[in-house]
């Protein structure tokens, strides 16, 4: 059993991901991902990662069904979610921060690293 | 497979009737061009491999490719009113060819299957070559997003209607929600599930399109629902000189 923190990836891109994937690695964490909110709720629930890096559009549920979900169940809830998602700008910080989200990453601003960087903020 | 529900889409016309269409546009660009951006800045991680670099550039050319293609699409439907396209018999089967072979890079980096259905019977329809290519490279290319696994993307050409008219369809499996996994996420939400034809994540854009340039043609584009996925189609007549033969 490896002892680096576990980083959940729920996006649906999964080129995108990879490349996370493999900076978050190379940065001392242990990362996974999928790519539907369903599996991701699967995941969440078999992994227990320390952090949680999360998409809001995706095939199927989005997002913001997975925060609702996460957000039901009272051992899930305290696990920090990181929102990267395209669609930044629409979102309010102050009421999505009710679910959990301890930060917003802009998909059209951020750099790959910057994924790497909330991680280590918030664990 | 057992089909639950068959929508006509009207065009996609009532999808964008409250949404300016060059908002809906640059809604459906943003995720391409964010992308690209992303994998581009990762070709500047110095501990990229020369095999990861090669991987991540092959990616930002597909992801272009498809954005290209909205684009071209885009501007071919502000230029249809003030267009003719020339109808002709066409083997839809070779277009279905055509389409999945145009595809198959694209699904192969995203490590999914792209096929077309075996005909059992030449059939001959009539369209415009380049529309009815467009509506099912729009219709194959949303399909890439819903597949998942081992589950592939089928093109078919069919005809019915007692050989009167020739149906193209994409077939998708996804996304495979089981009904009761649908209904719980749906009630935590209170929202309703969306209508087929604006599945999750998607602004219609594709349908809108699609529905353009089939009416410019004289055809009808509409979609099945399965309790595992999607069709997607456009209707053509049958070539009258087929009917002749």
């Amino acid at each position: 059993m490896s002892k680096r923190p576990l980083v959940s990836l729920i996006d649906d891109d999964e080129w995108l991901t990879a490349q996370y994937v493999r900076l978050l690695e190379s940065g001392g964490f242990e990362a996974r991902s999928v790519t539907h909110a369903l599996d991701g709720i699967d995941a969440i629930d078999r992994l227990r990662p320390s952090v949680i890096v999360l998409d809001m559009f995706m095939p199927g549920p989005n997002g913001m069904v997975l925060l609702h979900e996460i957000r039901s169940h009272s051992d899930l809830a305290q696990i920090p979610i990181i929102l990267c998602t395209n669609s930044a700008s629409d979102l309010d910080p102050k009421s999505i921060a009710a679910y959990g989200v301890r930060a917003i990453l802009d998909k059209t601003t951020m750099k790959p690293e910057d994924v790497l960087t909330k991680v280590r903020a918030l664990t | 497979m057992e089909e639950v529900k068959e929508v006509a889409v009207q065009n996609g016309v009532a999808l964008l009737e409250s949404v300016p269409l060059f908002i809906t546009a640059a809604h459906e660009l943003k995720s391409p061009l964010a992308l690209i951006r992303q994998l581009a800045l990762t070709l500047e991680d110095s501990s990229c491999s020369a095999e990861d670099r090669n991987r991540v550039a092959r990616q930002i050319v597909l992801t272009s490719e498809r954005a290209l293609r909205l684009t071209t699409d885009l501007t071919k439907t502000v230029r249809l009113e003030n267009s003719l396209f020339d109808l002709e018999p066409l083997n839809p089967v070779s277009i279905c060819e055509e389409v999945a072979e145009e595809l198959q890079p694209l699904y192969r980096a995203r490590g999914r299957k792209l096929r077309v259905s075996p005909r059992s019977r030449p059939l001959l329809g009539l369209a415009n070559r380049d529309l009815l290519r467009r509506i099912l490279l729009g219709f194959a290319d949303n399909a890439l997003h819903y597949v998942s696994g081992e589950a592939e993307v089928v093109v078919s050409a069919r005809s019915y209607n007692q050989g009167e008219m020739i149906r193209l369809g994409v077939r998708d499996y996804g996304p495979a929600l089981p009904t009761k996994v649908w209904r719980r996420l749906e009630s935590s939400i209170g929202t309703p599930v969306m209508p087929l034809h604006t599945r999750p994540n998607s602004s219609g854009l594709g349908i809108y399109i699609a529905g353009q340039f089939a009416e410019a043609m004289h055809a009808e584009i509409g979609a099945i629902r399965h309790q595992d996925g999607a069709t997607f189609y456009v209707d053509i007549s049958a070539s009258t000189q087929t009917r002749l033969l």
